[in-house]
């Protein structure tokens, strides 16, 4: 075994060496970048007689749906991606257990390899943005271009700071850990602003306010202060946490099916586990986060928040509940699946309450998915006395709709504690007297959700939408901030009855992965047509008309098969982004031996297989 | 063969695929193409049975100042202006709004002179309206009223008019703005304006929809 200082000599050699790619890299992005400003600059002078350009055969529109969807997908996964690589990695910093910096660093492996791609998408759509809609670019340019010198430093100290933090990544261990993750937070930090600074010139297309008189600096901030700008900035940045997650989940899904030894399906078992774990847990906050962006809407204008939830676009909604009922069940189904396979013995014990919640789910996405009126014949129309059935009818409106939602939430968030105590005692004295007052409080809150549902029928609609609707949504985090500090303190002293079983998983646990990473892309391909198609045939709503061939909105079906489309492509783009970033894995596992050290020990709702390679790496003599 | 008929047929082609690979393919990679081919497939045959409304953009229409005959027809113009070219609904309220970021302008037109609305739109920090509608201290409206006669809005003095007009008239006053004053007035051949409100998109069901 190397010596630690050996270890730290041959990284500083390897990270010294790798300095002139980072540098290349910048200043390769630096030259990409400035000279696209500068055109886009330039573009309302070139734009004043070319409004719009076409692209024979395929549409300007559709080329740019397509790589726009591109780019905001990857862009979703390089920025949630670092949340949890960080905070995975501050995880393994704390507990001194080297498996959370092995998996953060595998994190940040598949962050790298996204990242060039997501900004060379992002540079093609630029260009096709300036070709295509001249008339638009150069108003938004007029508008916003202090923000783009904001974004494009941004980018720049982003790009820096992620190769740092990645090439950085062996030499800074032990006393120069402190500084790595401090890289990681700074990464976080501008990939905030990257993502907060081109939402703004997005919702300000969907909510412009009026600009008055300043400089510059002074008119682009006021644009930038839309009404939609914070409630997306809180959206997207949980929306991809939850994308991230679901793709690592898929991405370990895949190489479990993949595995060919028992040490890599353990592995890639415990990272699908940790990628599903963090995509619940962003999609737990994420439906109250829509809702406040609903609420926004309506705010700004009601006409848009008709348009979306009660015009042409009102049966997207419905889809929009099939998917993440979908997704709700295709999460709490690995979940279950963990508790059977992973915790031997306990699936008897938990056979009747995983029936339970599996009704409760089907019952509430059933009402999720009633839509508020039926497709009817005349004459079926006659005998209901309208398009709303007599029985179902009372489902399909916001009141049943909210509470359900709730109660999913609290399905899942059950799901996990159920699967965080599976094959543990409890041991402190005051344990049951813990589980009464959650059971109570479970119960309690269940109950006062449903009440508050069925009494939002009879109040008016902004009594129900100001106050209940928010109850509903209190009641649950409430349940959710007591649980988990409750729960976390319980498992403390907890004895292990049934250690943790890891890769022997059934097959269609890697399945069920993938299907969950299918539902978030297209869930999140959909909600962006439905933003774009609820300015109707407006650039800039109310402000610049779309005059082209294509300011129409295409119907469902026809957009659909265009997500479906999109989604496809992006699956099999970031499929071969991983293969790649994976070739250099493959070449060292033949060159390294790596022993088996069994019995990793369960952390928080899941341990973790432990692997001889974390301590060869010299991680944990660095911790000492 | 309707376009919704020929997604239809690629529909169940594309799960047909996927089911064929998952029966007959050992490759574990390309099951999973299969599988995903077979979910975007059954995804995308849902979203074509639910109804299929697209939503076309109104026709522009465009009016021409030398075909206004009556301060009617001038209100006219300038409620569509109200609504778009101007922006003024953006902001402001026609009837107390708590979410308004602007003053509402309901009874305006009574309210004011013509003089004074045209001096608001153009020399916006002239006089300042607060905001009282909290019962604290007064405070400033949080967006700042633009000049409405300069980039990016850029109404011309006619244009103006028939917003006055439109204002006079939404308050019930008689319209002193008189159609002459704005055939007088400095931009006397204005060009024809083209306006379209907000709300005048019409949903069709997608056969109508035809693309270009």
């Amino acid at each position: 075994m190397k010596s630690a200082n050996q270890i730290q000599q041959s990284n500083v050699q390897s990270f010294l060496g790798k300095m002139p790619t980072i540098f290349k890299w910048v200043s390769f992005l630096s030259v990409l970048l400035l000279p696209v400003i500068a055109m886009a600059a330039g573009a309302e002078t070139k734009a004043m007689s070319v409004e719009y350009r076409d692209v024979p055969g395929i549409g300007s529109r559709n080329l740019v749906w397509i790589v726009a969807q591109q780019h905001l997908l990857l862009a979703g996964f390089v920025l949630g991606v670092p949340i949890f690589a960080w905070v995975c990695e501050l995880v393994g910093w704390k507990t001194k257990e080297a498996r959370y910096d092995k998996l953060a660093k595998e994190f940040t492996k598949l962050l790298t390899s996204a990242y060039a791609t997501t900004a060379l998408f992002g540079g093609i759509l630029l260009f096709l943005l300036i070709g295509l809609y001249p008339k638009l670019m150069a108003y938004l340019t007029d508008m916003f271009f202090p923000s783009f010198l904001v974004y494009c430093l941004l980018f720049l100290l982003e790009t820096a700071t992620l190769y740092m933090y990645w090439y950085g990544w062996d030499y800074m261990q032990g006393n120069k850990k402190a500084f790595h993750l401090f890289l990681g937070f700074l990464l976080n930090l501008f990939a905030l602003g990257i993502m907060a600074v081109p939402n703004s010139w997005a919702t300000f297309q969907a909510s412009p306010v009026v600009v008055g008189d300043g400089d510059a600096w002074a008119r682009a901030w006021m644009a930038m202060q839309n009404p939609t700008w914070m409630p997306v900035n809180i959206h997207r940045l949980i929306a991809n946490v939850v994308l991230g997650g679901f793709i690592v989940g898929a991405y370990a899904g895949i190489r479990y099916l993949l595995a060919v030894s028992q040490e890599e399906r353990e592995h890639y078992d415990w990272m699908g586990y940790v990628g599903n774990f963090i995509g619940v847990f962003g999609m737990l906050p994420l439906p109250f986060a829509g809702y406040w962006l609903m609420r926004e809407v309506y705010q700004y204008n009601q006409q848009m928040g008709i348009t979306l939830m009660g015009g042409f676009l009102a049966w997207l909604f419905i889809l929009q509940a099939m998917l993440i009922g979908v997704l709700f069940l295709g999460a709490n189904y690995y979940f279950w699946m963990g508790i059977t396979y992973r915790i031997p013995g306990s699936e008897n014990s938990y056979k009747k309450p995983i029936m339970a919640m599996l009704v409760v789910l089907l019952l509430c996405l059933g009402v999720w998915m009633t839509p508020h009126s039926l497709v009817a014949s005349l004459a079926e129309a006659q005998k209901m006395g309208g398009t709303h059935h007599p029985l179902l009818g009372v489902f399909g409106v916001m009141s049943a709709k909210m509470t359900v939602s709730n109660l999913m939430i609290l399905v899942t968030f059950m799901s996990f504690i159920m699967y965080w105590r599976a094959g543990k005692q409890e041991t402190a004295g005051w344990a049951k007297a813990a589980k009464a007052i959650m059971g109570a409080l479970l119960v309690v809150g269940g109950v006062a959700v449903i009440v508050l549902g069925v009494w939002g029928y009879f109040v008016p609609a902004i009594i129900r939408i100001n106050y209940f609707s928010v109850a509903q949504v209190l009641i649950v985090l409430f349940i959710m901030v007591t649980f988990t500090p409750l729960t976390a303190l319980l498992m403390k002293s907890a004895k292990t009855t049934t250690e943790m079983v890891w890769g022997k998983m059934p097959i269609r646990a890697g399945y069920s992965l993938v299907l969950n990473a299918v539902m978030v892309i297209l869930l999140m391909s959909l909600m962006g047509y439905a933003r774009s198609s609820s300015r109707v045939h407006w650039h800039i709503y109310g402000v610049m008309r779309d005059t082209s061939d294509y300011a129409f909105s295409p119907a469902l079906g026809y957009a659909a098969a265009f997500m479906s489309l999109n989604t496809f492509v992006y699956c099999l783009l970031v499929a071969f982004i991983f293969w790649v970033a994976t070739l250099g894995d493959k070449a060292k596992s033949q060159q390294t031996k790596v022993v088996d050290v069994p019995g990793g020990a369960p952390l928080m709702a899941g341990g973790a297989p432990s692997t001889a390679e974390n301590i060869e790496s010299g991680v944990l003599e660095n911790h000492k | 063969m309707s376009e919704v008929a020929l997604l239809q047929i690629i529909g169940l082609c594309v799960v047909g695929t996927g089911i064929l690979i998952l029966l007959f393919i050992k490759g574990m990679f390309l099951r999973v193409i299969g599988f995903v081919a077979m979910v975007l497939g059954t995804f995308s045959l849902i979203a074509l049975g639910v109804p299929q409304m697209a939503s076309l953009p109104p026709a522009i229409e465009t009016f021409d100042l030398a075909e206004v005959k009556s301060p009617d027809d001038l209100a006219a113009i300038g409620q569509k202006i109200f609504f778009s070219k101007g922006q003024c609904a953006l902001c402001h309220s026609i009837g107390p709004s708590e979410s308004s970021r602007c003053p509402d302008l309901n009874g305006i037109g009574a309210k004011l002179a013509p003089e004074f609305i045209y001096e608001s739109l153009t020399q916006p920090q002239a006089y300042i309206y607060l905001d009282f509608r909290h019962g604290t201290k007064p405070e400033e409206y949080p967006a700042r009223m633009p000049h409405i006669d300069k980039d990016p809005i850029g109404l011309t003095k006619p244009e103006i008019f028939s917003v006055i007009a439109f204002l006079q008239k939404m308050s019930g006053e008689p319209i002193s703005i008189k159609v002459e004053d704005i055939m007088e007035s400095e931009d006397k051949k204005p060009e024809a304006m083209k306006v379209a409100s907000i709300s005048d998109s019409v949903s069709v069901p997608a056969e109508r929809a035809v693309a270009p």
